[in-house]
This record gives C-alpha cells, sequence and structure tokens, in this order.
C-alpha cells in the first residue's frame, strides 16, 4: 500500500511510540517495578500520548495540496478498514448516480437533444392544424411547393418522406437498406457538411436528373469499410441505378430522432424505386413532411403567418370546383398550417413513446438518488458517531476545526469521486442497455448515446452535491460537539430525530418504489395475459420484398404465390399464410372508411372507420384465431372473383341480423360481400381494443403496394423453421431477401417494450430502495444502540429483563418504520395519478399491491432491528458502567 | 499554512536546545527515540526533566528539515525500532548550535557575573 507508506506515516508514528512506551516499561521493571506500575509510569514520563502523536503528525505533516492528498489518502485507508461501509456507499451511489443518468441520457438523446446541425433553435416544423384534431405533420406537396417558392421568413425549406426497405446490391453484394427521400434544400437547410464528397443540392431534386445517393456514416462505415473511393461508383437500388455523391457527417442521424436512414435520395429521383408516382399534385394528399429555417430576426409567429397564408391559398384554390361538403372543401376551410419550434428535430415515434415513460423514470430515479445519498448520510452520520471521542480529543487538543471538517468532508468526497466515476460507467453503458431494451431488433442504435459534456456535468454534479449533503451534516454535527458532552447524552435525542427522519423518508420512499414497481410489474402481466385473440406459440413470421428483386405488378403477385406454395411443402409447416399488416407489430396501421353497410347509407360526416389487412387463405387457422361464422378466403378469392371480405366481430355488430351475404361499401366503387365472421382480436398492439376490422383476400390484389408477411405454425424448434424458410424463398427466388424473420412471441415481447422496460427497471430500483431502506434503518439502530449503550446497561442493572430491553429497540424502530410507511403510502398514492396513464388493467388504488409492499418493509424493519435489539439485550451491565 | 497548535506553541520555548541535544545525543551513532531520551536523562544525571514524548515531535521536524534520517531497524531485543542517525546537514547545524550555544553561555555569564 505504497499510497501512504512514501510519507512518514500515522502508523510509523503510532508504532514509534508504542515501541518506546515499552521499552520504557521493559527499563522499570528491570528496574523492579511491578508490570502495571511499569506501564503506568511509562505512560505518566512520556505525557500526552495523544496530543504527542497528534502534533508528531503535524510535524511530518505536509501543506497546502499536498495535505489534501494526505486526507485523501487517509480517507481512502479508513475506506479500506471499512470495506463494507465503503462498498456499500460507493455502490450505493454509483447506482443511484448512474442509474439517473442512464434514464437522464437516454431521455436527453430522445427528447432534449438539439440535432447535430448548424443553428438548430433557427429550424421549424410545420404542421397542419384543425380544430378539435391532434396536429398532422404530414402535409400535400403542392402546398408545399407554394410555400418554399413564396416564402420571405425562411432562409430554406425541405420536404422529406419516408421509402420503404431497399435492396441495395454493389458489385457482386445484395443487402437491404433503409432510406429516407428529401427535396434538395435538405441538407443545405440544415448546414450539415459532408463527410466526404458533396450532399444533395436543389439540382439533384429536379425530374430527369441523374440519379444520385448520399450515404449516413454509419452505413459507409458499415457496408464500404469507410473507404472514399465510393464516390463516383454506382449502386443499384431496387434494380434502379444511383451514384454516391457524399457521406454524411459522424453523428448525423438526419432530423427524426429514432429514426436513421442508411442513405438520403432526392425526392424526385426516389419516385423511380416504385410502381406508383407519389402524388406531386393532389393538394389534399398529406405524405411529406416538411422543415424550414427561419431568417434572422423572425419569429414563429410570424412564420406562422406568412406561410398559413400560402398554404390556404394553395388549399381554397384546389378545392374550387369540389361540392361545399366534400372532404377537400371541407379540409381547405378547416385547416391551418403552424411552425412550431423545430430545434430538436421532427415529429418522432420513438419520442412520442418513450417521452412520458421516460419522464416517470427520471422521478423515480431521482428518488432512487435521494434515498441513495440519504443513506451514505446515514452510514457516515453513524461512523462519525462512532468517531466522537476520537474528535472530541483531537478538539480538546487544539486541532483545527476546519482541519477536521476537511478531512471528514475528504472523506466523503472519496466516496463521492467513487460513486460519481462508477456512475458515469453505469450511465454509459446503462443508457445503451435502456435503449436496447427498448429497441429489442435494432442492431444499430439509431440515436447518438455517447455522453456528452452535459451528462458529464450532471453526473459530476449530482455527485458532488450527494457529497456536500451527505458529507457536510455530520461532519458538522460531530465537530461542532463540545469536548466536554463527548461521553454524554446532550443533545443525543435531538441527533437522533434527525436520524429518524432520514430513516422514515428512505422508509417511505422505498415504498413508493416498491408500490410503483408492483404497478407496473401487474400491468405487464395484466398485458401479457391479454387474450389477444391469437395464439402466439409456434408462429414464425418474415417478410419479403418482391419489388426488391425488381419485380412489379402481376409477376411480383406470382413470386408471393409462390412463396406461399414452397412453404406450404415443408413438411413441419403446419399451417402457413400471407398478410399485408404484421400483426400486434404497429408499425402498419391502415384505416379506411365504410360508407355503408347493409342497405344501409352512413351519411359522410359519420363513416365507421375500419382498419383493414389483406389476407392469404389460411391465416385464421394459422393465427389461431376463431371464425366465428362464414367461410375463409380460398384461393379462387382472386382479381376476377366478385369482391368479398371477412370482417370482426365488432365490425359485425353494425350490420342487422346475419352479416354474413351482406354487403358493405368501401367508397362507391368497392362494395364487398361479407363471407365470414372473425373474432375479435388485438389488431396492430396489445392494448387495443377490439375494433372494426376489415380483412380482404390478398391475392385478389392485382399488384402489391406494400411488402407481405409471411406466417408459419410449425412444429419442432424455432432454428429449423427459420432454415426452412429461408430455403423455401431461396428455391422461388435466390435474389429475394428475407427480412423482418421473428416469432409471434418475440414479436408481441417487442411490442411491449416500453412496458418491459418500465417494469424491469422499477422493480430493480424498487428491490434497491428496499435494500437501502433495510441497511439504513440497520445503521440507525446499531448506531442509537451503541450510544446507549450505558442506559440499558443501567435498566439491566436495575432488573429490566431482556426481553423489555429488546423490546424498547423493537419499539423504536417500529414507530420510526411505520411514521414512513404512512408518509410513503400517501406519495404513493399521488405518485399513481401521475403514473396511471402509463398502467394496464391496474385498479385506481390496487390495495393489494399497497399492502403487499406494506408488509414486504415491515418484514426488513424487522429483520434490520432484530440485530441491534438482541445486541441492547445482551449488553452486560458492568461493562457498560465501566466504559467510562 | 494551518494555524499551529497550543501544544505546538509549548514547545517552541525548549525548541533549540532540544534539538542541539538530539543532535548531540546522535553524535554516538543511530539511535532511537527512547534512547536518545535516556541518553539526554543520563547526560543530565537526572536534573533535565524533560517529558519523553516531547522528543517525537521534535525528532520529526528534524527529520523534516533533513538533519537527521531515519530507518527502521531491530534492536538488540530483536524489537522493530525508528532509528535515527545525523545527516551531513544535522553535523553542520550542531557544530552552528554548539559555538552559537557556547557564546550565549558566555555573554550571560559575564552579564549575570558572580551575584
Amino acid at each position: 500500500m505504497w499510497l501512504w507508506r512514501r510519507r512518514p506515516s500515522e502508523r510509523d508514528v503510532d508504532d514509534e511510540i508504542a515501541f518506546h512506551l515499552g521499552e520504557e516499561a521493559r527499563l522499570r521493571v528491570e528496574r523492579g517495578a511491578a508490570p502495571d506500575d511499569a506501564s503506568a509510569g511509562a505512560h505518566r514520563a512520556f505525557g500526552n500520548v495523544t496530543l504527542v502523536r497528534e502534533v508528531t503528525r503535524d510535524m511530518c505533516g505536509t501543506r497546502g495540496f499536498a495535505s489534501v492528498m494526505q486526507d485523501a489518502r487517509l480517507g481512502l485507508r479508513l475506506l479500506l478498514r471499512h470495506r463494507l461501509f465503503a462498498t456499500f456507499s460507493i455502490v450505493s451511489l454509483a447506482l443511484g448516480v448512474g442509474g439517473t443518468s442512464a434514464v437522464f441520457s437516454l431521455y436527453d438523446a430522445v427528447v432534449l437533444r438539439q440535432l447535430p446541425v448548424h443553428a438548430p433553435e433557427q429550424l421549424v416544423t410545420l404542421a397542419l392544424h384543425q380544430e378539435g384534431r391532434q396536429p398532422n405533420s404530414f402535409m400535400p406537396f403542392p402546398q408545399f411547393e407554394a410555400m418554399r417558392q413564396g416564402t420571405q421568413s425562411l432562409e430554406g425549406l425541405f420536404a422529406r418522406t419516408g421509402v420503404p426497405m431497399l435492396s441495395v446490391s454493389a458489385g457482386a453484394t445484395t443487402g437491404i437498406a433503409s432510406a429516407m427521400a428529401v427535396t434538395g434544400a435538405y441538407h443545405g437547410t440544415l448546414g450539415v457538411r459532408p463527410a466526404i464528397g458533396r450532399l444533395l443540392t436543389p439540382a439533384d431534386d429536379v425530374a430527369g436528373a441523374p440519379a444520385v445517393v448520399v450515404f449516413s456514416h454509419a452505413y459507409w462505415r458499415r457496408n464500404f469499410g469507410g473507404r472514399a473511393t465510393v464516390l463516383g461508383e454506382t449502386i443499384t437500388l431496387n434494380q434502379v441505378p444511383f451514384t454516391i455523391v457524399g457521406v454524411e457527417p459522424a453523428g448525423f442521424f438526419g432530423v427524426t430522432v429514432g429514426l436513421a436512414p442508411d442513405m438520403t435520395l432526392p425526392m424526385r429521383a426516389s419516385s423511380r424505386l416504385s410502381d406508383n408516382e407519389p402524388p406531386w399534385n393532389d393538394a389534399f394528399g398529406t405524405w411529406i413532411e416538411a422543415m424550414g429555417r427561419l431568417r434572422p430576426g423572425v419569429s414563429t409567429a410570424r412564420a406562422t403567418e406568412e406561410l398559413d397564408v400560402i398554404f390556404r391559398q394553395v388549399s381554397l384554390d384546389a378545392a374550387g370546383d369540389a361540392a361545399l361538403d366534400s372532404d377537400d372543401a371541407r379540409f381547405a376551410r378547416a385547416t391551418h398550417l403552424r411552425a412550431r419550434p423545430g430545434a430538436t428535430g421532427g415529429v418522432s415515434g420513438l419520442r412520442n413513446r418513450y417521452e412520458r415513460g421516460l419522464q416517470l423514470l427520471l422521478t423515480l430515479l431521482g428518488g432512487v438518488l435521494v434515498l441513495a445519498s440519504l443513506n451514505v448520510a446515514a452510514l457516515l452520520l453513524s461512523r462519525s458517531e462512532a468517531r466522537r471521542d476520537e474528535i472530541a480529543i483531537r478538539l480538546a487538543l487544539g486541532a483545527g476545526r476546519a482541519r477536521l471538517l476537511l478531512q471528514l468532508l475528504t472523506e466523503s468526497a472519496v466516496i463521492a469521486a467513487g460513486g460519481g466515476a462508477l456512475g458515469l460507467l453505469v450511465a454509459w453503458r446503462g443508457s445503451e442497455l435502456l435503449l436496447r431494451l427498448a429497441m429489442p431488433n435494432t442492431t444499430v442504435l439509431p440515436i447518438d448515446l455517447s455522453p456528452d459534456l452535459r451528462i458529464v456535468a450532471f453526473t459530476s454534479f449530482v455527485s458532488i452535491a450527494g457529497c456536500l449533503v451527505f458529507g457536510l451534516l455530520p461532519a458538522v454535527r460531530t465537530t461542532a460537539s463540545a469536548p466536554a458532552s463527548s461521553r454524554g447524552e446532550v443533545g443525543g435525542r435531538r441527533r437522533r430525530w434527525v436520524d429518524r427522519v432520514l430513516v422514515m423518508s428512505q422508509t417511505a420512499v422505498a415504498l413508493v418504489l416498491v408500490v410503483t414497481a408492483g404497478l407496473f410489474v401487474n400491468s405487464l402481466r395484466n398485458l401479457w395475459a391479454q387474450d389477444t385473440g391469437y395464439d402466439r406459440r409456434n408462429v414464425l413470421m418474415f417478410s419479403i420484398d418482391a419489388r426488391l428483386a425488381g419485380q412489379r405488378g402481376l409477376t411480383a403477385m406470382q413470386t408471393y404465390q409462390r412463396v406461399l406454395e414452397q412453404l406450404r411443402a415443408y413438411p413441419a409447416a403446419q399451417s402457413v399464410s400471407v398478410s399485408t399488416v404484421r400483426q400486434v407489430s404497429s408499425t402498419y396501421y391502415f384505416i379506411d372508411r365504410v360508407t355503408s353497410v347493409g342497405d344501409r347509407l352512413l351519411s359522410a360526416d359519420a363513416p365507421i372507420r375500419v382498419a383493414y389487412n389483406q389476407l392469404g387463405p389460411g391465416y385464421f387457422q394459422t393465427m389461431g384465431m376463431r371464425l366465428v361464422a362464414g367461410r375463409d378466403f380460398g384461393w379462387r378469392d382472386g382479381p376476377d372473383a366478385p369482391p368479398v371480405a371477412i370482417i370482426s366481430q365488432q365490425m359485425a355488430r353494425h350490420f342487422v341480423g346475419d352479416p354474413v351475404g351482406q354487403r358493405f361499401a368501401l367508397g362507391p366503387d368497392d362494395v364487398r360481400e361479407v363471407i365470414g365472421v372473425a373474432a375479435d382480436s388485438r389488431y396492430a398492439r396489445i392494448t387495443d381494443a377490439p375494433r372494426e376490422v376489415v380483412y380482404l383476400p390478398f391475392f385478389a390484389q392485382v399488384s402489391p403496394r406494400y411488402a407481405p408477411t409471411y406466417e408459419i405454425k410449425y412444429a419442432g424448434t424455432t432454428a429449423d423453421a427459420v432454415r426452412a424458410v429461408g430455403e423455401a424463398v431461396a428455391r422461388v427466388d435466390s435474389s429475394l431477401a428475407l427480412f423482418g424473420t421473428r416469432t409471434l412471441e418475440v414479436e408481441t415481447q417487442n411490442s411491449l417494450a416500453r412496458e418491459r422496460m418500465l417494469a424491469g427497471l422499477t422493480t430493480y430500483f424498487g428491490a434497491f430502495a428496499w435494500l437501502l431502506a433495510g441497511i439504513g434503518l440497520y445503521g440507525l439502530l446499531t448506531c442509537t444502540v451503541a450510544q446507549r449503550t450505558r442506559e440499558f446497561g443501567l435498566r439491566i442493572a436495575l432488573g429490566a429483563s431482556p426481553g423489555a430491553i429488546r423490546l424498547a429497540v423493537l419499539r423504536e424502530s417500529a414507530g420510526t418504520v411505520v411514521v414512513g410507511l404512512l408518509a410513503g403510502v400517501g406519495l404513493a398514492l399521488l405518485a399513481l395519478r401521475v403514473i396511471r396513464a402509463q398502467l394496464y388493467g391496474v385498479a385506481p388504488v390496487d390495495s393489494m399491491i399497497v399492502a403487499v409492499a406494506v408488509l414486504v418493509l415491515l418484514a426488513l424493519g424487522g429483520c434490520a432491528s432484530l440485530l441491534p435489539a438482541r445486541r441492547a439485550s445482551r449488553i452486560d451491565p458492568m461493562t457498560a458502567l465501566r466504559q467510562d | 499554512m494551518p494555524k499551529k497548535s497550543p501544544g505546538e506553541r509549548r514547545l517552541e520555548l525548549m525548541q533549540g536546545t532540544l534539538d542541539m541535544m538530539i543532535l548531540r545525543a546522535l553524535t554516538w551513532g543511530p539511535q532511537h527515540g527512547h534512547g536518545i531520551g535516556q541518553w539526554i536523562r543520563a547526560g543530565s544525571e537526572d536534573l533535565l526533566q524533560i517529558e519523553h514524548g516531547s522528543l517525537y515531535p521534535a525528532l520529526h521536524r528534524l527529520e523534516r528539515q533533513g538533519r537527521i534520517a531515519a530507518e527502521w531497524k531491530l534492536t538488540e531485543n530483536k524489537q522493530r525500532a525508528k532509528y535515527y542517525r545525523l545527516t551531513p546537514a544535522g553535523k553542520r547545524q550542531l557544530a552552528a548550535a554548539h559555538s552559537r550555544w557556547a557564546e550565549i553561555v558566555a555573554v550571560i555569564a559575564r552579564v549575570m557575573g558572580p551575584a
């Protein structure tokens, strides 16, 4: 332990003095003194041992910074001597600090952090507003184009739109990539500089311009080894050649948190990738998202005023010929455009989904951090209680109070530094872990989680504040004690009161956390046990997109059919099917309007909004869904057959009598006959209420608009099934890439990622809080018993039974715990109001959970009090009284 | 610089003299603290009553000033003890202190004179 061996150390001084006293006593014995007298005489001749030790240490002590280092070494040494105490303090701080910072850095990355672009505070997002509706961030293209040309308040305006997964061929290799299509001003408006090459310009985004593509930094590194020679090379996207012109800078993830496209294309060029030309001229088809940059000095409100006028002019002009009560006319009259601050990017699904949950976790973790700090404070307090005598003597000998304070503070600083450093590590790894929990299928994290300066500052602030709070209190208290009272009970009562408040607050916070954890776990269990209306066991799903292999229209449909036939030939497949929407994944949510049911025409204001899906034959059997009436789709339900549909029970309620055989209409040209009724199931999300769903035959489509998902109910292992489907697809066309291969069970689990994150983390931190509270109580009682040794000794000497003493200690702890629990129940009820929105199927006041949490904490309190109580009842009165 | 404690001030009264006697004691070879104390007491024929403990602050101060050096060794009785020895700087200091002390004694003797 070279740290404190390098200088004349305290131990050296102690050893030296011990040697002196021993030698002196030996001499005296040689001269004929009795051993006891010799030792006493040696001490007498030496003078005040403590004083000499103190003064001698000052002699060899260094000054200034060196003395701080010395204090730190001393602190470290004391901590090493009390390893359990130190480990516990540092670990609890690290978890408190680390947990809070991890959640904070995730919150920061998802919600707070500004886009890594030039002057992000000048950016605005544009959204459509209608009275009484949620703002819509998608808008039509003609209005955007008019605003782009007419705006004075913006110095740049661009639009973007998502592109389905692309098949990328570069040389001999083929892969799948995500992409975003943008208008020409995208990179320029954001002020992003290329890592290599150039980024997109308005000249790239005109009809007839050469097709170019810009890679994201991560994609370039991952798939092209970060080689600069890719510039000018040609790759094919869905068989269409594109030229690579540049790479975006590292750390730029686009403008939507959580969506990090692999490549960016000009919007005009991207339309070559699909069969359907985007609705460039439709003033009522909302499909692009727009962002702009304000000119210096222009306010968001000014921009809104200007842009809204242009927007409405285009809408009203376009609706000019339409009937007054048509959808288009209504849209034109009711829709306004608003600009909103866009420094943190566009509307993000990830943000919407996690913002509240993260805020909640942050609050809870704040509680844990407070708890951890309180605990270290309590522990330091009881330790300084134990060192009270030593400190009183040093004070009596004239040791400077400031110096003692500094030394005690150094000790807590050592703990804070250790806890903070470890906490930063936990934070760094932790936030990545949290995100992986939240997005289980992502290989590349779509947001930047590198701890930035703010996280470091936050962590340091938290640990320094912690150090001050939990270091200063015990230090001031201990050094404030007048030397004379070091042994007495003066002030003892008030001190114990402070300790008890500490323990009470710990108990209260722990109860809140345990209750919250219980609620989340219960909520998750309810969700998982939910009857989803389908059987999630042994169903494998995967998607392919024939368009990625360059197939269009009927060819693509034939490929899909052949894949289905190949899958049926696989012996372990009990049942297979295909659908457009992947159940429960919540990625797609197709909505249509039913305009008539049976003979009844619905008014234009009140159509039935239905979710729809397109299914191959055998879907219900594969998914374990019940058909309650009618028949399933068959192979004959093709493009030339009469239009049919199967409806959900919820939809069936809109019919009068048996819906099978009746008709309904999706718009004027699309009248369908109901051939079956399926039992209700959770459509897109496990939390969805049963809704009106219309199922249409998959193979009635002439040309697929979306990549289908196959479902296979298999026997045997998942791995075998995965291999078999790969082979089956390859037999049809080896250039078809499979994606999204997952079992339905995993898909369901993933859809609960947020709930799992909340439940997992609150359970983890709840258990941690519970442990902290227990140790806090144990520390308090141990310390109390030690302080009251004399009192207990006296009471035993006066005839009190050990049982009575035990009871006295237990009563004290019970009082503290019960007050804490009462406060905790109050707090938990308050917390419940806040978190109720995050819960599923949990009663407003779940008295069961509260009761269990209270019992669990009471049990813990009992355990923590037993040992100190036993110790109190076994105090030997004689020893206790002789202690002075 | 931290304030000096009262204890330190009390010791300062005899600082010069005690330092000198310690350095003198070490001219006979390395010695541990207890031995130095014994030597001073024996040399003064038990007339000089210093608290044994007072030695140690002085020893550590001298060590810090580089006038003596120390190392842990075993005594004849196989006990670990910290042995001090004079450094060259200590020898120079002893010579200077000795001659100044002799001068002061002579001057004071002259002033006081035979009563």
